[in-house]
């Protein structure tokens, strides 16, 4: 018995500290807007409002491809957190994630919830609505200079 | 209508751009901090030891050799109290995140400073802007600038072109000749250009 708690204590050390303190994941239905998470939370550029859809799509595919955090903004307010999209982990400017910038999506996923802020591992989508929230009818474009002025 | 939202979020802008009163920005975290300020809703100047994790590996057990190689979001796991916070910016005002700055770091213990970010109304939990960065026990500090550079290096030929690196991204300008600026289609992309620029 007590080489078997040794044998188990020896296997945990091996672990990656994060294995120890990982949990399971709840498994969840998501609806919401991939979005650019910094410019919507630090209000760099404005309110939440103005940095997401259309009218931010540039800036949206600017910071994915730059490696912000990309979140899923649910109808209710909550952001989510991607941590993989569909098996690929690449979420910092990997090409499944910039392409999908500002798209509405339904998806299966597990939710890790961890001081605060929602994690989420999209397993699969089942529905992606492509770019719906019209925002530059209310907002043009931002940040302004989003869209290069033609040349003359 | 456009205009009147147009306004606002101009107004927006404005009072985030206002600076902010002396200690404003002040939090439990902030004694030592050298941030700079970058006037950002929430804003908390927050110098702290912590150990950079794979945020992945962290809630979900799932842990590739050196945090993911750049392909994952990392973050600090704080020292004093257990807390995992977002690692969400760098110091680049150039919509590059945190990740290539921390890789560096991957299962170190380090200290960082920067800045936390967020109104509770839309985030129970402050995002991180990385600012600074160091070797636990290391004198000097390092800018977390490294992400044009990085950037510049992989796309060599883009980088020789005049202007930032977000207006030259090879992958970024494709998709923008695909599906316009307002990822609509080229045809409202180009009747919107003619409101903005002609009318």
């Amino acid at each position: 018995m007590r080489a078997l708690v040794t044998g188990l204590m020896l296997a945990a050390l091996a672990l990656p500290a994060g294995a120890l303190a990982a949990t399971q994941g709840e498994r969840v239905k998501i609806k919401g807007e991939i979005i650019d998470t910094w410019c919507y939370f630090s209000g760099v550029m404005g309110g939440p409002d103005s940095v997401v859809g259309s009218a931010h799509h540039t800036c949206a595919l600017w910071c994915a491809a730059g490696g912000i955090p990309v979140g899923v903004l649910a109808e209710d307010g909550t952001v989510y957190m991607v941590l993989k999209y569909e098996g690929d982990d690449n979420v910092t400017g990997g090409d499944t994630i910039l392409e999908v910038q500002s798209d509405l999506i339904s998806a299966d996923g597990l939710l890790y919830q961890r001081d605060g802020i929602n994690y989420l591992v999209v397993e699969k989508v089942t529905a992606n609505e492509g770019l719906v929230n019209l925002s530059h009818e209310d907002y043009d474009v931002i940040p302004p200079f989003a869209i290069p002025k033609p040349k003359k | 209508m456009r205009r009147i939202a147009l306004a606002a979020a101009v107004a927006l802008i404005a009072a985030s751009g206002n600076a902010l009163a002396e200690g404003e920005d002040e939090g439990p975290f902030s004694e030592g901090s050298q941030a700079k300020n970058w006037n950002l809703l929430g804003q908390e100047k927050a110098r702290f030891e912590a150990k950079v994790v794979d945020v992945l590996c962290e809630v979900a057990g799932d842990c590739p050799e050196n945090c993911g190689d750049g392909r994952r979001q990392l973050g600090l796991l704080r020292s004093s109290d257990g807390v995992l916070v977002l690692a969400n910016k760098n110091v680049q005002p150039a919509f590059t995140g945190a990740n290539l700055d921390l890789l560096p770091y991957c299962n170190q213990e380090v200290e960082v400073d920067g800045l936390l970010v967020g109104l509770p109304e839309y985030t129970p939990a402050k995002m991180y802007q990385v600012q600074l960065i160091r070797r636990k026990g290391e004198a000097e500090w390092s800018k977390t600038n490294r992400w044009t550079k990085e950037w510049a290096a992989a796309n060599p030929e883009a980088a020789e072109a005049k202007g930032p690196w977000f207006r030259k991204d090879p992958r970024i300008n494709a998709l923008i000749e695909r599906d316009g600026y307002l990822g609509l289609g080229l045809e409202k992309d180009e009747a919107f250009k003619k409101y903005l620029f002609e009318e």
